[in-house]
């Protein structure tokens, strides 16, 4: 029971270099945030100074996608191995991929309402992207439900596994299907100008950095949300801890 | 046993019973007929769009699968014959077998809804073959994912109103490709136009398809 908590393998060192890596992680999404509001960007009509949500809205995406790729990872893991902690780390990372998503969401429609639709008065536009979001956000959705109706932790870890993975087999369609039945006005999309055609310079040296620094904090929730599932765990087994 | 004889015997063991029963196919059809009798009414004497026509054919067919389809593992659990299909038969010709029943099912709701729409609600259809089509190969996809889901819901405590909920958003590329094929069908100018859609659907078949029964054994046993 006790190798649940850090790998107990390396111990110490395992503890040193982990927090080594979360200061990095917090003092490059210092730089990233400071970089994000105080540099000077060009201004274009509309967009204005919205142009900066590029660096929020943008690499939580990306974060959404690796929350959803570890999540799947733990779950084809959790079937091949039967660990629990492998399921807790595959729950963790699913509420997480929420979390980004909404956060995505959110971000992405206060930003599209003041630009892309001034004017009109629309938070919801129906872009393949915002509507691909909206359904990952649903299937984790299902997926903790699913996970409140079984009680037997060993049964529970399997069956949301396999329910992770088999809706995770589905999205690709959702790539192909969506830009077909819906405009996109995003970046890239058929007849618009691709992302590396419109974006400054000065933008992409904090855009890219921000990607990563989204994706650390990410790994920073999420590590930690997982040590404290696996310290309740042990403390169930140990209440004298 | 052979793998086939294994499956065929199983599909066929459900058949029988549902004709006992009756439950899901009396079930399903009663579901059909009110929901677009609540459409009926709901929309009254206005003519609604072709689009709209094929949206509310689709989510009724949607609808009527999630409530009518997830019974077939549920009554495995109820009638306490799990472990008897599990030592007489293979995971993947218990899952073979009612994706098989389930198929012949949907193929009636498809049969009986398309049915109802066409003469109740004035449907035109120029293309009669695409719309056969587009339903054959939604229903692959339906009758698979609601199959499978099905069987991962009666493994929970508490099944009623889950399927829906798991269901639905897997199913979003499938409902999307057949409104959008039902509505070439209805006032197109010829197959080609709904050639993507039609890929799609076979492509989301065989990938919902070969998932299910990859993942079906570590459903079907403890």
């Amino acid at each position: 029971m006790s190798d649940w908590i850090l790998g107990s393998k390396s111990g110490e060192f395992a503890i040193k270099r982990y927090t080594i890596i979360r200061n990095v992680i917090l003092v490059w999404m210092t730089l990233v945030l400071l970089g994000a509001f105080l540099l000077d960007i060009p201004r274009i009509v509309i967009l204005e100074h919205t142009a900066r949500n590029l660096y929020f809205h943008v690499p939580m995406w990306f974060t959404m996608m690796a929350a959803g790729i570890v999540s799947a990872y733990h779950s084809v893991r959790v079937l091949a191995s039967g660990d629990p902690v492998r399921d807790v780390r595959a729950s963790e990372a699913a509420r997480l991929a929420i979390f980004f998503g909404i956060l995505g969401l959110l971000t992405g429609m206060m930003w599209a309402r003041f630009t892309w639709y001034l004017g009109t008065g629309l938070w919801w536009n129906f872009d393949p992207k915002q509507s691909m979001a909206a359904v990952q956000v649903l299937i984790y959705g299902g997926y903790f439900v699913l996970r409140s109706t079984i009680d037997d932790p060993r049964k529970r870890s399997r069956i949301a596994a396999v329910y992770n993975l088999f809706a995770f087999a589905t999205l690709p369609f959702l790539l192909y299907v969506l830009p077909r039945q819906m405009e996109s006005l995003h970046p890239g999309a058929e007849g618009n100008p691709a992302f590396s055609e419109i974006t400054h310079p000065i933008m992409r040296v904090v855009f890219y950095p921000a990607v990563i620094g989204f994706i650390g904090l990410f790994w920073i929730l999420y590590t930690q949300r997982v040590r404290e599932r696996l310290l309740r765990k042990k403390l169930e087994y140990q209440p004298e801890m | 046993m052979n793998w086939l004889t294994g499956a065929w015997a199983i599909f066929l063991k459900d058949l029988r019973l549902e004709l006992r029963s009756r439950y899901a196919l009396n079930m399903l059809l009663m579901f059909v007929l009110t929901s677009l009798l609540l459409i009926l009414y709901a929309v009254a004497q206005e003519t609604i769009s072709e689009r709209v026509q094929a949206a509310l054919l689709w989510v009724v067919i949607l609808f009527s699968a999630a409530i009518g389809l997830g019974r077939v593992f549920i009554g495995e659990e109820e009638r306490g014959t799990v472990l008897l299909l599990q030592l007489n038969a293979t995971g993947s010709m218990v899952f073979a077998g009612k994706l098989l029943f389930n198929f012949l099912l949907v193929v009636g709701m498809n049969l009986v809804a398309a049915g109802a729409f066409l003469v109740l609600l004035d449907m035109p259809v120029v293309l009669p073959g695409l719309l056969v089509v587009t339903m054959l190969l939604g229903g692959i996809g339906l009758s698979g994912a609601t199959t499978f889901l099905a069987a991962v819901i009666a493994r929970t405590s508490n099944h009623g109103p889950l399927l829906p909920v798991l269901l639905f958003p897997v199913l979003i590329p499938l409902l999307l490709s057949v409104i959008s094929a039902t509505h070439t069908a209805m006032v197109g100018n010829g197959w080609a136009e709904a050639r993507s859609e039609l890929l799609t659907l076979v492509g989301f078949a065989g990938v919902v398809i070969t998932a299910a029964v990859l993942l079906f054994d570590y459903v079907w046993k403890d």
